[in-house]
């Protein structure tokens, strides 16, 4: 019965891969690679979780890393094509064509509420990175994954993802510190929303995003040009590449990420959400240790909240690493609601169906099939299009 | 003193108030989410001393200007006013910074004295009042000039009265904060780090470096 639901979930999947895939690559030898390749690894989650539950965890990891390096990828193609360079033009900040992403979204909301400005020099509409298709996809995401957003779909996340998993062994351990730097992270949220009100501008993409090195930035032919610069260089090094190195987390998601820290605000509002069996729960703390988030504190289990912090991605790898099955992911809003007994095979493979853990997976995914198809797509014909080209 | 002119200061007043908004709300929301002390009285007081403050600088800057011979209505340098927006983030952002590290800092602050003399509630509130004052926004070098059209000085200073009364509604959330921050104390910890990273803002990369590079 496993299996056919197993089998349900990938035939469907693989659906929504040939539209949003092959059908909009225009059938081409990348969108058929691409295509084929998420088909493979949404089946292989789908099996590996029926077989024990949480192992599934490994292809959101690679599907992350994958999508991370290939956007860049994708994105700075892009950006040498039409500028030349990488580094922002005076006539791409005059006429708005800066690429809107999602981590501007909370410091654009609350100057637009009160001014009615818009403060990033992106176009509303039209634009394949626009103010309005980005709107359009957080709030899409609010009500369905949430804060699953950032473990399953965020192209910068990816990098951490991948650094986090460079070393075998936990050098730094972050987590009797977890409350402080959940504070940090609001604070510096609410720093970042407040500053840009006063300031009338993007203050976290002006000065502190890491992400600009893998972007794009402003020219280093100015004093201040060259101290946001040094920031964005020391700020990739530090919260992208080491710190997860050495603590096996995702440090900038989980410090100073404004677009993480609201969308743990707004995820009350999803679907789905991770709940703690106290019962099940022996309190090893296996779960605290491999959340990537620091969504679990020694108080989350010892007070048996029965759920992770707010900061929760819902990645699975605490349900991966528990070995009691307490932890698994539920519907937010009929958790406390008693599944009602299936009386036959049909029903009993309908439940098994609409569990809310392949709900999760599978939404979660296509989110990130959505997201991913035309960079990844446009990459992978790039880099054939080099092969080909030096082949000859 | 025509009441025209003084429902024209009150009404404008209350059309830009958000300008006012958006130079209070950093430098105000996470430092009354801070204090120690939080009641809806100390609240209000601290914020009545932050509004005052800031209409103290408004009289001393008139003072300057008609003291130096510049009439409002031919006198607007944009230049000046940036300048003095400068000097104004670096003021207060200090005064932010000695309240984080003079009042905030470990639960009690430190133990120099004169810094937790210095940077108490109540200096703080003074100095980061006086020093938003010296944003020159558009909407407030409209009733400067407004005003002068009363015809004579106590008119001119009771438009300009009006005009900041106009402007008050908009501060009216923040006598709810007491009712956030005695429910949820979190709230407090993670004003004091807004707060810190704040004065770090306004001193460093809105106030040293357009005074020194730009």
């Amino acid at each position: 019965m496993a299996t056919l639901v197993s089998i349900l979930l990938s035939v469907l999947m693989a659906a929504v891969v040939f539209f949003y895939v092959i059908v909009m690559g225009n059938f081409s030898g990348a969108a058929w690679v691409y295509g084929l390749f998420l088909i493979y690894l949404f089946a292989r989650m789908t099996f590996a979780e029926q077989h024990n539950k949480g192992s599934g965890v490994k292809y959101r990891r690679i599907f992350q890393i994958v999508f991370a390096v290939f956007f860049c990828i994708s994105f700075i193609s892009r950006l040498f094509a039409e500028r030349g360079s990488m580094a922002i033009t005076s006539g791409a900040m005059t006429n708005s064509e800066i690429p809107f992403c999602h981590i501007a979204i909370p410091q654009v909301l609350l100057p637009f509420t009160i001014t009615r400005d818009i403060i990033f020099p992106a176009r509303v509409s039209g634009h394949y990175a626009s103010i309005a298709s980005m709107l359009c996809i957080w709030l899409a995401l609010t009500f369905t994954i949430g804060r699953g957003w950032c473990s399953w779909v965020c192209f910068y996340g990816g990098w951490e993802e991948g650094f986090s998993h460079i070393g075998k062994k936990r050098r730094l351990n972050l987590l009797a510190k977890n409350k402080e730097i959940r504070e940090f992270q609001f604070g510096f949220f609410a720093f970042i929303v407040l500053a840009s009100l006063g300031a009338m501008s993007a203050v976290y993409c002006e000065w502190f995003c890491p992400f600009k090195l893998v972007t794009e930035f402003s020219p280093m032919n100015t004093i201040p040009g060259l101290i946001a610069g040094v920031i964005f260089i020391g700020l990739f090094l530090s919260l992208v590449v080491v710190l997860p190195i050495l603590t096996k987390r995702r440090t900038q998601c989980s410090t100073l990420c404004p677009f993480g820290a609201f969308a743990s605000l707004t995820d009350k509002a999803s679907l789905f959400s991770v709940t703690i069996d106290t019962q099940k729960c022996k309190g090893c703390m296996k779960c605290a240790s491999a959340c990537p988030f620091g969504a679990i504190d020694t108080d989350t289990i010892q007070l048996k909240k029965g759920r992770p912090e707010l900061t929760c991605a819902k990645c699975g790898e605490c349900i991966h690493v528990c070995s009691e099955k307490a932890i698994s992911y539920s519907f937010r809003f009929t958790a406390h609601c008693k599944k009602p007994e299936a009386k036959n095979n049909f029903e009993r493979t309908l439940q098994l169906f609409l569990e809310p853990a392949q709900l999760f997976r599978f939404a979660a995914f296509s989110f990130g099939v959505i997201m991913s198809d035309s960079f990844v797509v446009d990459s992978l014909s790039i880099i054939f299009s080099q092969i080909t080209h030096f082949s000859k | 003193m025509n009441l025209k002119l003084l429902l024209e200061a009150l009404a404008l007043g209350f059309s830009t108030g958000t300008y006012c908004t958006m130079y209070c709300a950093p430098v105000l929301i996470p430092f009354l989410c801070g204090t120690e002390k939080s009641s809806y009285k100390r609240n209000a007081l601290l914020t009545g001393t932050f509004l005052g403050s800031r209409l103290i600088m408004y009289f001393i800057l008139g003072a300057v200007f008609s003291a130096l011979g510049l009439l409002v209505t031919e006198f607007f340098d944009p230049v000046l006013a940036r300048r003095l927006s400068v000097y104004a983030y670096i003021l207060c952002g200090a005064a932010l910074l000695l309240n984080s590290f003079g009042a905030h800092s470990a639960h009690t602050g430190c133990n120099c004295v004169p810094l937790k003399r210095i940077g108490n509630d109540w200096v703080t509130a003074a100095l980061a009042g006086l020093a938003v004052g010296l944003h020159l926004c558009p909407p407030l070098w409209t009733a400067l000039v407004r005003s002068v059209f009363g015809g004579n000085g106590a008119s001119g200073f009771f438009y300009f009265i009006f005009f900041y009364i106009g402007t008050l509604p908009f501060f009216l959330p923040l006598f709810g904060i007491p009712f956030i921050t005695k429910r949820i104390a979190v709230v407090k910890q993670i004003a004091r780090i807004t707060q810190m990273l704040t004065g770090i803002y306004f001193v460093v990369f809105v106030g040293l470096i357009p005074l020194f590079f730009y």
